[in-house]
């Protein structure tokens, strides 16, 4: 426990003591403010004017109308600020060097990449928290606050994120260059969002089906909706220890190979 | 094996407690390869390393544990401040927490690291990195160091520092410090290993080494007079087995256990030539090297 404090430790004191941190943190919130922005003036206008309908009134919602848009553009922003923050981890190790020391500490490679996975973790979390005030203005304006949908909706692009950092973990302990690491893991990432569309899922056909499910981004839809399925709890679990486990073999199979 | 090529093999040595070991070969001999295994950077793919009683096979932590490590060219997380980086290491280390302050206090004194203890790593000198890379690795106070070239890119000051801070850390350590600059043999190391081509070609205490492959002892004289004449009156001598010369500057091969000095010199001077120079060369481990070394190739 001690080792992966120390590593988690260092990592974050590295991503900000760099500019790394604070810069996809901007990118991330800056970009963010602007959808939310544009999706909430957009849609006050729109609810006022259906205001003016007894029947329409009944159906302005601002989970559908502000927060599904916003988090589904959202889950593009997080696919570009993350491989740059998981690119490093491994791949500038090895350039530099320092590996070699770090392999002959009394350390255990789950311990390394625990540590350094966690600290990953935690410059996404605090992205998505500096995101919080949105739901924030907007329910101080609205009649009702809808809660659960806003909070799984987080839920899911947190999950999501994290698995975006798995794979990019795994791809950084493979690279020794990190622009590689960054250009193959957008290109892996990329991949995942694009299985999906490969085969029209709607189609009837059984394959359409399974690649539809296997798409990174076809899991966060229900989470946006308000709806927690153990089918994507799952799927993102399974994705995030998949990585990580394929990290740890990587490791491993280095020290062999030398 | 590593790739395709065999590294290293049939390497085999001992050190005991409080020895300082000098790993010496040419570049490529193999003496990385055969410090990474001990200090379980590398499997071996075949045999063992044991160090400390535990086998870097089985125990990898164990021995990770006892093992202080500076690699050639140490890479150092640059970013870091000294001090912070010191604690760091410790920590992982497993220096017991409340001990932590206490061990980085004690290894930067040790490694005269006072005046930047709050700078970052990066903006360090090459000598003041090489002394940080010293103290990651005294930190937990290991019972065994390793060096890997520890004087490699080092000006000439710094060498001679990092030399007696090596000298000071033994006594109850044991040290493998390898190297291809040979005086640091002579100067640091009590017994030497020498390796070439991944095999080892000699073991044996630093003052035995040079004897046992000594077969002659050399005089060097500086001679006024013509050269040929010189020489034929010094080969007159018995027990002269080669002689050479640049102009003036006279180099006598001399049979093992024999001290012509004084004959040498009679001679000169009854020939009527001016004796201005003389001394003995014992060989050094330079030529004990070369010769092992280079044997195969029959230089």
């Amino acid at each position: 426990m001690r080792n992966i404090a120390e590593i988690y430790k260092k990592e974050i004191r590295f991503y900000f003591s760099t500019p790394i941190a604070y810069v996809v943190m901007f990118i991330f919130t800056a970009v963010f403010g602007f959808l939310y922005f544009r999706n909430l003036t957009y849609y006050s206008e729109l609810s006022y004017q259906l205001m003016q309908n007894q029947y329409f009134a009944q159906r302005v919602d601002l989970i559908l109308g502000v927060f599904a848009p916003v988090f589904n553009s959202n889950s593009i922003i997080l696919l570009m600020v993350i491989p740059p923050i998981s690119m490093r981890l491994f791949a500038e190790e090895k350039k530099s060097g320092t590996i070699e020391l770090l392999f002959t500490y009394p350390l255990r490679d789950i311990q390394m990449v625990l540590g350094k996975w966690l600290a990953a973790v935690t410059i996404l979390f605090s992205m998505l928290v500096l995101t919080v005030y949105a739901p924030f203005i907007a329910f101080g304006f609205a009649k009702s606050a809808e809660w659960g949908p806003v909070l799984s909706g987080y839920l899911g692009m947190f999950l999501m994120g994290v698995a975006f950092l798995s794979l990019g973990i795994f791809i950084s302990a493979l690279a020794e260059n990190q622009i590689v690491a960054i250009i193959v893991s957008y290109g892996a990432l990329l991949a995942f969002w694009f299985i999906g569309w490969a085969v029209d899922p709607d189609s009837g056909r059984q394959v359409g089906k399974i690649l539809g499910e296997l798409s990174i981004i076809s899991h966060l839809i229900n989470f946006i909706k308000g709806v927690i399925d153990t089918k994507d709890l799952v799927y993102y679990l399974l994705f995030i220890f998949s990585s990580l486990f394929l990290t740890l073999r990587v490791l491993e199979s280095k020290r062999w190979r030398g | 094996m590593y790739g395709q090529t065999v590294a290293v093999k049939n390497v085999s040595f001992e050190v005991e407690k409080g020895e300082i070991l000098g790993f010496l070969g040419p570049n490529g001999a193999g003496k990385t390869t055969t410090m990474r295994v001990i200090t379980g950077y590398f499997p071996p793919t075949d045999g063992d390393a044991i160090v400390a009683g535990h086998s870097v096979l089985t125990e990898p932590l164990e021995v990770k544990k006892r093992i202080g490590y500076v690699p050639e060219n140490p890479a150092l997380y640059k970013e870091m401040k000294v001090v912070d980086y010191l604690k760091f290491i410790g920590s992982i280390k497993g220096v017991a927490r409340a001990h932590i302050g206490e061990s980085v206090d004690s290894v930067i004194k040790k490694c005269a690291l006072q005046s930047v203890t709050g700078k970052h790593i990066g903006q360090l000198s090459r000598g003041f990195q090489q002394r940080v890379a010293l103290g990651q690795a005294l930190v937990n106070d290991p019972p065994v160091l390793i060096l890997d070239e520890p004087t490699s890119g080092l000006d000439p000051k710094q060498i001679h520092e990092i030399r007696e801070l090596i000298k000071s850390m033994a006594g109850t350590r044991t040290i493998i410090l390898s190297t291809h600059i040979l005086p640091e043999v002579s100067m640091t190391c009590s017994k030497v290993v020498i390796i070439n081509e991944g095999e080892i070609v000699a073991v044996d205490s630093t003052d035995n080494i040079g004897s046992r492959f000594v077969q002659h002892n050399q005089i060097e004289m500086l001679v006024q007079g013509q050269p040929e004449k010189v020489i034929e009156k010094l080969s007159e001598l018995e027990g002269v087995m080669r002689i050479d010369n640049t102009s003036n500057r006279y180099t006598l091969d001399v049979e093992k256990d024999r001290d012509l000095r004084a004959q040498a010199a009679k001679k000169i001077v009854e020939s009527g030539f001016d004796l201005l120079e003389m001394r003995t060369k014992a060989m050094s481990l330079e030529d004990v090297f070369l010769r092992l070394v280079t044997e195969e190739e029959g230089v």
